[in-house]
């Protein structure tokens, strides 16, 4: 799994948008090849049979750019264009050496923040575990 | 059954569609926002009987249609035949789940421990009425640990089957488009445990329970214990289009497996479903672990519990008898009156040109 797309796909979406902002002018000209809303058809694996099935499908929005041949592409839940472009525009960035250090540096933070979100999680939920006693 | 056109009372039918959704009012954002934020569990049901999960369309959809459940999830499903499918991600692997709550009837000390995470399981049910006299209801907050709990935690099925209580699930290299897909084929019989399981985890919560409860009660052959029972968020494993794997963000799921003794090894039951919905979960393996060997007709036969917990099919089903069937009732009446005719000529044996002169002409209909 690649951390960097998925903690773009997870990143506030205000400092993703604003971010991507500043790297336009360096990207120079893209091309867009899809810009969409849509669904992500999601299988479980059953623990009792071994069988793949669906659970659903999940609302989510998708990017797909080009310079060249780099390629950014950006997908994130629910229906938001900009920030799923957002993402797009700074895995462009990425790949196509614009930017790295600022890049990198954006979804370090964001990382960050996200670990630090779940480890609150976590820590709420270790305050319900049960220690057992027999007697 | 037999169906009739009918014309007139356009007026009135729009008319009547106004009267509820004037008596309901207008919603806009906020409206959405507030059921979103205020009924999780409730936006939890409703994407997991639609099959489709957002939070704000679900939200929507409730908002759009004040809580009548079954027009909600049929808007939802309705909606979602709208939207092009952009990837079928990589299937969810249980111990890839970032675990809110995780519990077994069957073991207390299972690998990675119990932790009871978000439940009701053991307050006290007392209706907070001083909010109703102006009160505030603040829930105490929680007193986190010093340490997270595990984010992934072991499967207690894997760890049976190591242990020689049940036999491992088989391997299934199945993935994409080649999985079986409800929306996109019939269901037949017997049915595929994909489809299977598809059917239960988009089926009614209500409808699940109904039959799982009464698969519990005793008209089923297995006896439930909930083996392990999970909340948890499960990542959407998507591929970019260069090939690499990412997380597109994660969603709510509960999956239940329950156990009953098969012999000399344990039999296993699985279900789940998006959100978190446990009852539904529990009902849904209860039915898992019952269908094999069930009776034909039997609530716990796969082709009953199936198509009886469909909530879109029977409700719009249900609906539909309040439907004009006027020439099926008028079929019915003129056999009521052929019986009452042809038993009067037999009491009272008058010639057959006095039997059906005295047949009382009903008005119309």
């Amino acid at each position: 799994m690649d951390d960097a797309l998925g903690t773009l796909a997870r990143a506030d979406a205000a400092k993703l948008k604003s971010f991507a902002e500043t790297l336009i002018p360096d990207l120079g000209e893209i091309e867009v090849l899809q810009s969409r809303s849509g669904l992500v058809m999601l299988p479980i694996r059953d623990t009792a049979g071994g069988v793949a099935f669906h659970l659903g499908e999940v609302l989510m929005s998708e990017a797909h750019i080009r310079k060249g041949d780099a390629q950014g592409y950006g997908m994130r839940r629910g229906h938001d264009l900009e920030a799923s472009m957002a993402m797009a525009l700074i895995d462009l960035a990425l790949t196509s050496n614009v930017r790295t250090d600022d890049c990198a540096a954006f979804c370090d933070a964001e990382a960050a923040a996200l670990a630090q979100a779940d480890e609150d999680v976590l820590r709420r939920v270790e305050a319900t575990r049960v220690n057992m006693e027999t007697f | 059954m037999a169906y009739v056109a009918t014309r007139g009372g356009e007026r009135a039918i729009e008319q009547s569609e106004r009267l509820f959704r004037e008596e309901m009012g207008g919603f806009d954002r906020n409206r959405v926002n507030e059921v979103k934020q205020s009924l999780p569990y409730l936006i939890d049901r409703v994407m997991g009987e639609a099959s489709l999960y957002d939070e704000d369309l679900a939200a929507l959809a409730l908002a759009q249609t004040g809580g009548e459940l079954y027009e909600a999830v049929l808007l939802l499903r309705a909606w979602r035949t709208t939207q092009p499918r952009l990837q079928v991600a990589t299937p969810i692997e249980q111990d890839t789940l970032f675990t809110h709550r995780r519990i077994s009837a069957a073991f207390k000390d299972i690998p990675g421990g119990q932790v009871l995470g978000p439940t009701l399981d053991y307050a006290h049910r007392i209706l907070a009425t001083d909010v109703l006299q102006g009160e505030t209801y603040a829930p105490e907050p929680v007193e986190p640990a010093a340490e997270p709990s595990p984010a992934y935690q072991p499967s207690v099925s894997a760890w049976q089957a190591e242990n020689d209580l049940l036999d491992p699930p088989a391997d299934d290299a199945t993935k994409g488009n080649e999985i079986p897909d409800l929306t996109r084929e019939p269901l037949l019989f017997p049915s595929k445990r994909a489809h299977t399981l598809q059917s239960l985890a988009r089926a009614e919560t209500g409808g699940v329970l109904a039959l799982g409860y009464a698969a519990m009660r005793g008209y089923g052959q297995a006896h439930p214990t909930v083996n392990e029972l999970r909340l948890a968020e499960a990542e959407i494993a998507v591929t970019h289009p260069d090939g690499r794997q990412f997380s597109a963000g994660r969603v709510k799921v509960s999956q239940a497996e329950v156990v009953d003794k098969k012999g000399e090894k344990l039999g296993i039951g699985y279900g789940a479903t998006f959100g978190w919905n446990e009852v539904k979960c529990i009902a849904a393996a209860t039915l898992d672990l019952n269908s094999p060997g069930a009776e034909k007709g039997s609530a716990t036969e796969e082709e009953f519990f199936l198509y009886h917990t469909e909530g879109v099919e029977s409700s719009g089903f249900c609906i539909h008898f309040k439907l004009p069937h006027y020439v099926t009732f008028q079929s019915s009446l003129d056999a009521i009156r052929d019986a009452k005719a042809k038993k009067a000529a037999k009491h009272t044996q008058p010639s057959s040109s006095e039997a059906v002169g005295q047949t009382k002409s009903e008005p119309a209909e």
